[in-house]
């Protein structure tokens, strides 16, 4: 029996599997290029950034522009604001698809349960200028549907939208109201996952429908529940700031003002760009180790990890 | 197992509140469509009375000739066509391949591979390395650089893989044997095998470009490039701050908010087109039949 | 000159070794059946004959070729899986067509040859249906024909019946037989069981964890099996084995089982072992409880399965379970009253009791 070297493995195998490598080099080629050279490109953050030097050519200033993040208050406001919104998202905005599926689940008449689904996943597919438009035009003090109903009850127009009290609660409704259809998918897609006999075998024992939702629907999705409660804990940082940039304005600042909204303030506004790479790389950092944590939880827990 | 014959009084009576808290929602999701296509189509002045609640007062379709009179709205809405079909075709080159390739036991190195793209969804640079990075690429105010840029994503890609992944493995070593290269077993065999799944991304791909709003907002600096979604912002915020626009046309037929409601409509039509088209595609379980396990 | 031949082929995943240096030849015209416990490693030689898994050692040669470097589409062979592989998306017609429309066959040369094994697998009336829409028997069919459109120089199937429910299985092995017999195609067939196997064989290759246990004809392995493990695993129910002492002299040696004595063939082997363990194997099919001869060994009997034309004795000897197996026609009253059985001492088969080889059969 001959013997063969690995060289000579390696060419057999790239003759005989070269096309599955041609397949994938123009997708690994798109990562580097517009995913990883940027990760190259966040040495700025330590760095004195100027445009005509480019980045490998800017002098080093180690932690300057971190030690002026960590004193600049506009920037503490717009961490603890990134964590209240996802805060409340997570405590509004994380049950809203289950209840819904839950009800979904109950609905025995197959054309109005499509239906519904159809139209509730529907603002999911919405740009959010639009929805931006949208929440601008209902809420206006003039024309807005809203203050319209509020004046049927004898009160005065609300400029919601300059009033700082207003934005959060705006913001996580108007989340929710783009979002719980959609976000129902997964928790339907678990819920048909059940073992009818199990609720053929309660109807037996006599159990009711609510009964049956909290004895077996509600702790047989549970995995499922726990898997989406981690994800959205590691994604605690990523507020969708593309809503805000549209919504808020340097009234709310106070209260809309996130970190990723910041960064888009400070860098591609005022052309700051290494002080807000600084805000970016911290935003990511602690985006990452949250997710790290999350995953290991989950493994530990459910012992299905995310990935 | 569910029988309404078979329900109990308090199973039934349940049953109708919860299809009325789910009516209730569907119409909440549903009214805000209404009321901004009520709006659209409304005088000016009745919107700006605030008289509007569910249907047009004073029906009128002025804001839709002020809106498609703009040579401006109507190049926007051509690029965002191009964005969209360019940048879904150019994500699917680059996805299907690519996730059939990731999905093949025999390639080298796969377990790096697969990491070195799904760390991808755990950190990334953020924006302002991405927008120099662009910069350095000479790609701003580019429809070419827009297109390329956004083409792939690691969810996408992953997505497809694990439904690659999850094709029987004899379909492939059955096309193999009757001579198909890795080619042929990709186009002929996985992707009809795998409609449902592309049709997702292809959906998933075609929502993000035709919402795509922000980084064509920060990339494009010329009027003749931009999309739709950069235009409807432009002329929100000039409506908005634009004092003069709201006083002179008080007693018009349109105002700033009919237009901007009708604006909205113009965009969500070709949305609302093309989501029961796609969707079907979710459903139906092709797979089902040729092989028994 | 062989059609396939195997030699010391070795399949490892990384330390574990799966097939273990086989050597097989297979002629030209031949149906070769592999049979073996589930994961003894008889898919991993059929997919290595394929080219659908990689060589780790040894070689397979097909018409004295070796093909360990050849790509699967270049071997000129055609496989048939167990879960079908038909492509959901192509009707009939276009699942045969498919490897031919591959190879870039003109497309009037394809229409004909997909009709010609239509006619052959009767499925004529069906070209134009999805796979979904065919009965599990139609699309094993259509699998089939999908090999054969081809005519390659050897058919693999890998247990292509085991989806199947059993009235459907036995009409298909037939129908497999007879298509063998029609366009004499080489084919190696894998499969788990025995009873498939000893129907569609030209030679059964007896496989166990990683290595060939034996290789005959099934009648060859029926009665002459090598070792306790081909004796346990062809045959239903298989042969019956138990522990004894040899006695008696070389001349006439005797198996002491328990307190009984059944006398043995006369082997040279049994002549250097008086007193030693080995073990006794009888098919149940050559106990006899009709006839009266001298030393009938005793049972105890603990139930009669009745299966129409024959019945199984479940039986106990020397504490271990034997199994007698008998005609019932004119014998169905007394079957319940059975206490002992003779057998003919050459029917007896007697192996090694470390080993388990057959003793009598030279080097074999
Ligand atoms: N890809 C693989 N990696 C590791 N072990 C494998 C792989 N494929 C098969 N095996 C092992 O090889 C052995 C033989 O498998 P196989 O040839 O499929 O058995 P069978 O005789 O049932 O067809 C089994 O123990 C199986 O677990
Ligand atoms: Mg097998």
């Amino acid at each position: 029996m001959e013997k063969e070297t690995r060289l000579q493995r390696i060419i057999f195998h790239l003759r005989r599997e070269w096309q599955i490598y041609a397949m994938l080099l123009p997708t690994i080629i798109w990562f580097i290029v517009f995913l990883y050279k940027p990760m190259y490109g966040l040495q700025i953050a330590f760095k004195d950034y100027s445009i005509f030097r480019g980045v490998a050519a800017s002098p080093w200033v180690g932690l300057e522009h971190f030690e002026h993040l960590f004193s600049n208050d506009q920037f503490i406001r717009a961490v603890w604001n990134t964590i209240k919104i996802s805060a409340l998202n997570l405590v509004f905005g994380f049950p809203a698809p289950i209840i819904l599926a839950l009800m979904f689940n109950e609905i025995l008449h197959a054309t109005y349960k499509k239906t519904a689904q159809t139209i509730v996943y529907l603002p999911h597919f919405i740009s959010s200028v639009i929805i931006a438009g949208i929440v601008i035009t209902a809420f206006s003090p003039s024309v807005g549907i809203v203050n319209t109903v509020l004046g049927w009850f004898g009160i005065d127009s609300i400029y919601f939208l300059t009033k700082p009290e207003w934005f959060r609660p705006i913001f996580v409704g108007t989340g929710i109201w783009q979002e719980a259809g959609f976000g129902s998918i997964v928790f339907l897609a678990a819920i048909a996952g059940v073992n009818p006999s199990l609720y053929e075998s309660a109807v037996v024992d006599g159990a009711n429908r609510w009964q049956m939702m909290w004895r077996i629907t509600i702790p047989s999705i549970l995995p499922t529940i726990l898997i989406m409660l981690i994800i959205r804990i590691g994604n605690i940082m990523e507020v969708s700031f593309e809503l805000i940039i549209l919504l808020y304005q340097p009234a709310t600042y106070e209260t809309a003002d996130v970190v990723n909204t910041f960064v888009y303030r400070q860098g591609l506004q005022s052309g700051r760009y290494d002080f807000a790479a600084a805000a970016g790389l911290f935003n990511a950092v602690v985006a990452f180790v949250l997710v790290m944590v999350a995953n290991t939880l989950s493994r530990r827990y459910s012992r299905t990890s995310l990935w | 197992m569910m029988n309404w014959n078979l329900y109990s009084r308090g199973d039934k009576f349940f049953a109708i509140v919860v299809s009325i808290l789910i009516g209730m929602f569907t119409v909440a999701t549903l009214y805000p469509f209404i009321y901004i296509a009520a709006v659209s189509f409304s005088s000016g002045f009745a919107a700006q009375a605030g008289k509007v609640v569910l249907t047009p007062i004073d029906s009128t379709i002025e804001a839709y000739k002020y809106i498609l009179v703009q040579p401006d709205f109507w190049i926007s809405y051509r690029n965002t066509f191009i964005y969209t079909i360019g940048g879904t075709v150019m994500s699917l080159l680059f996805i299907i391949p690519g996730a059939y390739a990731l999905s093949r036991p025999q390639l080298f190195g796969r377990r790096f591979f697969n990491l070195f793209i799904a760390f991808t969804m755990w950190f990334n640079a953020g924006i302002i390395p991405f927008y120099l990075n662009m910069r350095d690429l000479s790609l701003l105010d580019s429809m070419f650089g827009i297109i390329l840029a956004f083409a792939v994503n690691a969810f996408n890609i992953i997505l497809l893989r694990n439904f690659f992944e999850a094709i029987p493995q004899s379909f492939e070593e059955a096309a193999r044997m009757d001579g198909a290269n890795d080619f042929q077993v990709l186009w002929k065999v996985f992707i009809p095998l795998s409609k449902p799944a592309i049709a997702t991304i292809t959906l998933f791909c075609i929502v993000a470009r035709w919402n795509g709003f922000f980084w064509a907002m920060v990339l494009l600096q010329s009027q003749e490039k931009i999309p739709l979604q950069v235009f409807l912002r432009h002329t929100l915020s000039n409506l908005s701050d634009d004092d003069e626009f709201a006083i002179t046309q008080l007693e018009a037929a349109y105002s700033a908010e009919t237009v901007t409601a009708a604006i909205i409509v113009c965009s969500i039509i070709p949305v609302l087109l093309v989501y029961p088209w796609i969707q079907k595609y979710f459903e139906k379980g092709i797979l089902l039949g040729g092989v028994k396990e | 000159m062989s059609s396939v031949k195997l030699s010391q082929l070795v399949k490892k995943y990384g330390n574990l070794e799966v097939v273990k240096a086989i050597d097989l030849e297979v002629q030209p015209h031949e149906f070769v059946v592999l049979v073996g416990p589930s994961g003894c490693g008889k898919s991993t030689t059929l997919r290595m004959i394929a080219g659908l898994e990689e060589i780790t050692g040894g070689s397979v040669s097909i018409e004295e070729r070796v093909v360990n470097r050849v790509a699967p589409k270049d071997r000129d062979v055609a496989m048939v899986f167990q879960n079908y592989a038909l492509y959901p998306h192509l009707n009939v017609a276009e699942n045969i067509a498919f490897g031919l429309r591959i190879r870039k066959t003109p497309k009037a040369e394809v229409t004909t040859m997909v009709a010609e094994v239509a006619e052959i697998l009767g499925l004529t009336d069906y070209l134009h249906r999805r796979p979904a829409e065919l009965s599990g028997g139609q699309r094993q069919r259509v699998a089939m024909g999908r090999a054969i459109v081809r005519h390659p120089k050897v058919f693999l199937f890998d247990e292509p019946l085991s989806n199947l429910d059993a009235k459907l299985r036995s009409q298909m092995r037939a129908e497999i037989k007879r298509l063998h017999k029609r366009l004499e195609v080489t084919s190696i067939y894998v499969t788990h069981d025995q009873v498939e196997a000893m129907t569609l064989a030209d030679r059964i290759v007896v496989m166990n964890d990683g290595i060939i246990e034996q290789v005959g004809t099934p009648m060859d392995l029926f009665l002459n099996p090598a070792n306790t493990f081909v004796a346990g695993f062809i045959g239903s129910p298989p042969m019956n084995q138990l522990p004894a002492r040899v006695g008696g002299t070389a001349e006439a040696p005797t198996a002491e089982i328990a307190d009984q004595l059944l006398p043995l063939p006369p082997l040279p082997e049994l002549a250097e072992r008086i007193g030693a363990q080995v073990t006794v194997g009888i098919r149940p099919e050559h106990a006899n409880v009709h006839k009266q001869g001298t030393n009938p060994i005793k049972v105890e009997l603990e139930l009669v399965e009745t299966l129409g034309s024959e019945a199984l004795l479940h039986t106990t000897l020397a504490e271990k379970p034997f199994i007698i197996k008998t005609e019932t026609e004119g014998y169905y009253d007394m079957l319940h009253d059975v206490s002992s059985f003779t057998v003919n001492t050459d029917q007896v088969k007697v192996f090694d009791a470390d080993t388990g080889r057959v003793f009598g059969q030279g080097a074999a």
